[in-house]
Order: structure tokens, then C-alpha cells, then sequence
């Protein structure tokens, strides 16, 4: 027993409750609040970070919310995937609310100022606790806050096509959530508990089986719409694309991504798969639609003009890529999927940031107009092309590590298809993003473009965009460090 | 009999449907939100039929009540969380109707996405995704 056993809630608590809090302190001093709002995600990244090998050996961390033991009481339950996870969170959120202090304040002001760190430390927060949380209303809970800041912050703006993308979403987010409630009172109808562990137990030996895979078919659509899994994707595109560039950057980096955990969750913990066939007769309809995402977003993506459309839709894809990994039901694909969400992470928000530095120092988003580019602003360029590397998943980054595991995985699932799909997402993702690398480093640009002031991005917004990318060579080369333990996590899993 | 014995789930069924159908097919943006709440109220009332219980009393375990008589109080209080929810969604989904309709000057979504090909800042490269 330590403090330790408290950091959990905290981790999750805190941002949600400096949130609530923050809009005294824009009344007051609406020039403190950038900084304030950092102050809590930075305490919950510590707290993280000292969390790192204090993971009990029975693998996972309980917490007892208001001391109610876990069947009655709502639990956190945080095992290593999901701080794994956790970090990733605290570690991008933090980055892009950093580079959001000057980012932001030419595309909002006045109240709308806070009112945009406040939705972003609720996001955040509300992120932290859907990975943490070890109860399935509560689940609920923390994906409708998610959800509803994130609809506001893509319409933060407030002009035509960020409302309009904003109502996009809406439209199809909240009749998922609703899916997603209904999967719950199902579930709860045929079993008598919400509490995951709990669940497990009395799935295994529940007569209503029927019910049941109603409720996981359920699940997956509700969460695939949020996770944009490829029929359900529509939403993506012009949200990612139009809401301002730290926004898109979590969006595509982290709220997709926790959203495909809820599914990996409600598959392996809560259904812990393989028992029936229709199940797993699910999964492999999923498997088809995450192929089918690997090819379409690779394509669209190839077609775009919009830089930041080129981005989102590279993230279908990428979604495509841990489905896929999810879906083989071996170690090697779930770890390839898990170490997948780190390096898209990591990759998808560096290449949204330095969208989001054209956008901020020249106003470019069109893809012709990257030409020459890195003339004038080389650090951005270098960035993005290291970012861009890791998405098409060259050797010493993180992408290539994971494409690796979740190769390995679906070979030995003996998904074959699945390993084409995989090869061929990775030529896509090759033409997208070397056409850009070939626009901004070798092609000369045009007339009067990148003349004038010659200027890279602030320091503020470069060290975000630097770190990003650096972080997914790190991870590559590194590597070894994290794979042995999701390795074990994952066989602990199965 | 049994189909009978249990028709709210059959009722709570059918408005899901209903709403799914209003936000699917209806064109006017109003009437979509009022499908939303349709398929709200629905998954409300599947969940708090569960809990019910004929002639049951109140949760209130004080004065030696009879706890197999008591209604199940755990679907309630998802329902308030779940009320309090669906309250913030109509009303951000609201907010975002007025301000479409003071840009777009329309409450029709064919119009509104219609206009994605055609005009503004970089229409036609999202002419598929309308």
C-alpha cells in the first residue's frame, strides 16, 4: 500500500475539476488562464509518470470510488495497457495545449478564450477517465463529456464550415452515444451488473446470449462511429480538417484512439472473446471493414488537395491498421495495435501541428502551396517529413515497429489478406506523404509565395511540433523498452 | 403470452426505430433533433421498465420494509445521469441549429451540404463527403 494507489483518481479528477474552475480565473485574469490550464495535466502526466512499474503484480490497479467495494461501488481499474495509454494522453494533451497559447488566440478571443481551455481540460480529463474506468455506465459518463467538448471545440470558430462540420458530428455522435446506452441497459438487463470484472464472470455463464451480442453489436457500431471505423467515418474528415489545428491534433491523435480502446476493452475484458461463434463472427466483419479503411482512407487521402484533408483521412486509415490488429486475436497483433496508437499519436499530432504552423505563419492549406516551403520554415518541414516517416512506417521509427507487430500478428492469426491489406496501406501511405515531402523540399515555389519576411514558427509552437516527431524515433529505436510488457499484458489478456 | 407480458420492451423498441428513422431520413435539421430525443427516451424507458416492479415501493431500506417489494433504484439513477446528458446534447445541438441557420439561412440538410460543393472556402474538395 502506497500513495500511489490514489494517483489514478487523481490523474482523472483533477483536470475535470481545474475545468470547472478555470472560468473564475478567465474573469479575473484572462492572460493567466494558458498557463494555468497546463498546471493540471502537467500534475496528472507526474503522477503518471511515477505510476510507471508500481502496477501490482495481479495486473491492474483497483480503486474503490467512495470506498463502495467494486461490485455495488463504480471502480477505476487501471491495468498497464491502459496506462500505457494514460501517458500517451497526458503526453499529447499537454504538448498541444501548449502550442494552442499563441495557435489559438488569433482564431478565437474574448470569453470564447477560456472557454476554450476550459473544454479542453474537460476533454482531457474525460479521455483520461474513459481509459481508466473500470465501470461501464461510467464509461458512458466519461464518453459523453468527451464527446460534447469535442463538438464544441470543433466549433469553436464559429464560422460556416466549422459549425457545419461541428452538426456533422453531432449527427452522427449522438445517436452512437444513445447506441451505446442501450448496449449498457441491455447488458445490465441480462446480467444485474455494470462493474467490467464483474461482467466477465456473469457473461461467461449467462443464458441470454442473444441479448448479449445484440449489446456487443451495439457497442461496436456506438464506439465506431466515435473511433470512425470506415463505414461510419463521415464525420471525420471535414471535423479533423476544419476545427483549428490543436483540436484536430487530439481528435486525430487521442480521441479516436481512446475510442477503439473502448472497443478493444468491451471485446477482451468485458465479452473476453473466443467463446461463441457469433462473436467472433462480429470481429470478423469488423476485420473487413478495417481492411476496407486501410484502402479507402489510403486512397482518399492520395486524392486530397486540403493538407489537413489529407491528414484526417490518412487517420481512417490508420484506424484501419489497429482494427486489423485487434482483430487477429494474437499478442503480437493486439501489442502491434496498442504500440500503433502510440505512434499515430504521436506522428498524426505532429502532422496536425505543423499543418496547423502553415496555417498560422502563411495561411497555406492548400498542398500546392507547400512548395518550396522549406526555404522559410525548415524546422516545420523537418518535422512534418520525420512524422511522415513514421506514418509510412520507414525502419528506425515507431511506425515501422508497430506495422512490424501487427504483420507478425495477423501471419501468425493466419489472416493472410489482412497482410496485403497491410502492405498495400503502407505503399499508400508512401504516395500521400512523399508527394508532400517532394512538394516542400524539391520543388521550387511559386512566384512571390514564400517571399518576404523569412520566418519559421515561433519557438513555442516548434517545440510541441519537435518533440512529437522526435518522440516517434524514440519510440522506434527504443522500443525494446515497452513491447516486452505489452507483450505480456496482452498474453495475460488472451 | 409472454410477447405480451413484456410489452414495453416491444414499446421502447419501436421508438428506437422511429428516432433512428427521423434522424436518417428526415430532411429538416429540427426534426432530426427531435428523432435524437426520441431514441433518448426510448433507451429511458427500456432501462426504467427494467427496475420496475408492480405495486413496488420506494428503495428506502428504514422501518423493516420488505426489500422483495422495493423497486430496483439502480436504473433510476442512470436515467437522471442519463436525462442530464441528453439535456446537454439537445442543447449544444440547438445552439449549433441557430448558428447554421443565421449563416446558411437553412434548416434543410440537402441545402446545407448541397452548398459544401458549390461555394465557400474550399468547397469542391469535399463534394463526396457531403
Amino acid at each position: 500500500m502506497g500513495a500511489y494507489r490514489h494517483f489514478p483518481v487523481f490523474m482523472v479528477t483533477v483536470p475535470l475539476v481545474c475545468a470547472v474552475l478555470l472560468p473564475f480565473l478567465g474573469y479575473l485574469r484572462q492572460k493567466w488562464v494558458p498557463w494555468a490550464a497546463m498546471l493540471p495535466l502537467a500534475f496528472s502526466s507526474v503522477l503518471g509518470l511515477l505510476l510507471i512499474g508500481k502496477i501490482p503484480a495481479e495486473g491492474y490497479l483497483g480503486y474503490e470510488l467512495g470506498g463502495w467495494p467494486p461490485p455495488w461501488g463504480i471502480e477505476l481499474r487501471v491495468d498497464r495497457v491502459g496506462h500505457f495509454l494514460m501517458l500517451i494522453v497526458c503526453g499529447i494533451t499537454l504538448l498541444a495545449l501548449a502550442f494552442s497559447r499563441r495557435y489559438i488566440s488569433r482564431e478565437v478571443s474574448g470569453g470564447r478564450l477560456t472557454a476554450y481551455y476550459v473544454l479542453f481540460l474537460l476533454m482531457s480529463g474525460a479521455m483520461l477517465g474513459f481509459v481508466a474506468t473500470g465501470d461501464v455506465f461510467n464509461l458512458f459518463v466519461f464518453m459523453e463529456i468527451l464527446a460534447l467538448s469535442s463538438y464544441a471545440l470543433v466549433a469553436i470558430t464559429g464560422n460556416r464550415n466549422a459549425v457545419r462540420a461541428a452538426f456533422k458530428y453531432v449527427l452522427m455522435g449522438a445517436p452512437s452515444s444513445i447506441m451505446v446506452l442501450l448496449a449498457i441497459g441491455f447488458i445490465y438487463s441480462a446480467t444485474g451488473t455494470l462493474n467490467m470484472a464483474d461482467l466477465t464472470l456473469r457473461i461467461a455463464d449467462s443464458r441470454y446470449s442473444e441479448v448479449l451480442i445484440v449489446a456487443y453489436i451495439l457497442f461496436v457500431i456506438g464506439f465506431g462511429v466515435k473511433a470512425a471505423l470506415f463505414p461510419l467515418h463521415m464525420w471525420l474528415p471535414d471535423a479533423h480538417s476544419i476545427a483549428p489545428s490543436p483540436i484536430s491534433a487530439l481528435l486525430s491523435g487521442l480521441l479516436v484512439e481512446v475510442s477503439t480502446f473502448a472497443i478493444f476493452r468491451i471485446t477482451f475484458s468485458v465479452f473476453s472473446m473466443g467463446s461463441s461463434g457469433l462473436f467472433a463472427s462480429t470481429l470478423d466483419a469488423v476485420g473487413i471493414f478495417a481492411a476496407a479503411a486501410v484502402l479507402y482512407g489510403g486512397i482518399m487521402a492520395i486524392l486530397q488537395k486540403d493538407l489537413k484533408m489529407m491528414i484526417a483521412y490518412s487517420t481512417v486509415s490508420h484506424i484501419g491498421y489497429i482494427f486489423l490488429g485487434i482483430t487477429a486475436m494474437t499478442a503480437e497483433g493486439l501489442t502491434g495495435a496498442m504500440y500503433h496508437m502510440l505512434d499515430h499519436g504521436l506522428a498524426k499530432a505532429c502532422l496536425f501541428l505543423c499543418a496547423g504552423n502553415f496555417i498560422f505563419v502563411k495561411g497555406y492549406r492548400r498542398i500546392e502551396d507547400l512548395k518550396g516551403a522549406w526555404r522559410q520554415m525548415p524546422w516545420t518541414c523537418f518535422a512534418f517529413a520525420l512524422a511522415s516517416i513514421s506514418v509510412v512506417a520507414i525502419p528506425p521509427t515507431a511506425g515501422f515497429i508497430s506495422k512490424w507487430y501487427l504483420i507478425l500478428g495477423n501471419i501468425k492469426g493466419g489472416n493472410y489478406a489482412y497482410v496485403v491489406v497491410l502492405l498495400v496501406g503502407a505503399i499508400l501511405a508512401a504516395v500521400y506523404c512523399f508527394r508532400i515531402i517532394y512538394y516542400m523540399f524539391f520543388q521550387p515555389g511559386k512566384e512571390g509565395a514564400w517571399e518576404g519576411e523569412s520566418r519559421d514558427a515561433a519557438p513555442s509552437m516548434l517545440a510541441p511540433v519537435w518533440v512529437l516527431s522526435l518522440g516517434t524515433l524514440f519510440f522506434g529505436i527504443l522500443s525494446y523498452l515497452l513491447i516486452p510488457s505489452l507483450l505480456d499484458a496482452m498474453n495475460f489478456l488472451l | 403470452m409472454r410477447l405480451f407480458h413484456n410489452y414495453h420492451y416491444i414499446a421502447s423498441m419501436l421508438l428506437f426505430c422511429i428516432g433512428l428513422y427521423t434522424v436518417i431520413v428526415r430532411r429538416n435539421i429540427i426534426k432530426k433533433l427531435i428523432g435524437l430525443n426520441i431514441m433518448e427516451t426510448s433507451v429511458f424507458l427500456f432501462l426504467i421498465s427494467l427496475g420496475y416492479l408492480d405495486g413496488g415501493i420506494a428503495p428506502i431500506g428504514i422501518g423493516g420494509a420488505d426489500p422483495s417489494r422495493m423497486v430496483n433504484p439502480l436504473p433510476q439513477a442512470l436515467i437522471l445521469t442519463g436525462i442530464v446528458v441528453a439535456v446537454s446534447v439537445t442543447a449544444l445541438a440547438l445552439a449549433l441549429v441557430i448558428l447554421l441557420y443565421r449563416q446558411y439561412g437553412t434548416l434543410d440538410v440537402d441545402r446545407l451540404f448541397r452548398d459544401e460543393e458549390t461555394g465557400g472556402e474550399e468547397g469542391e474538395e469535399k463534394g463526396e463527403t457531403a
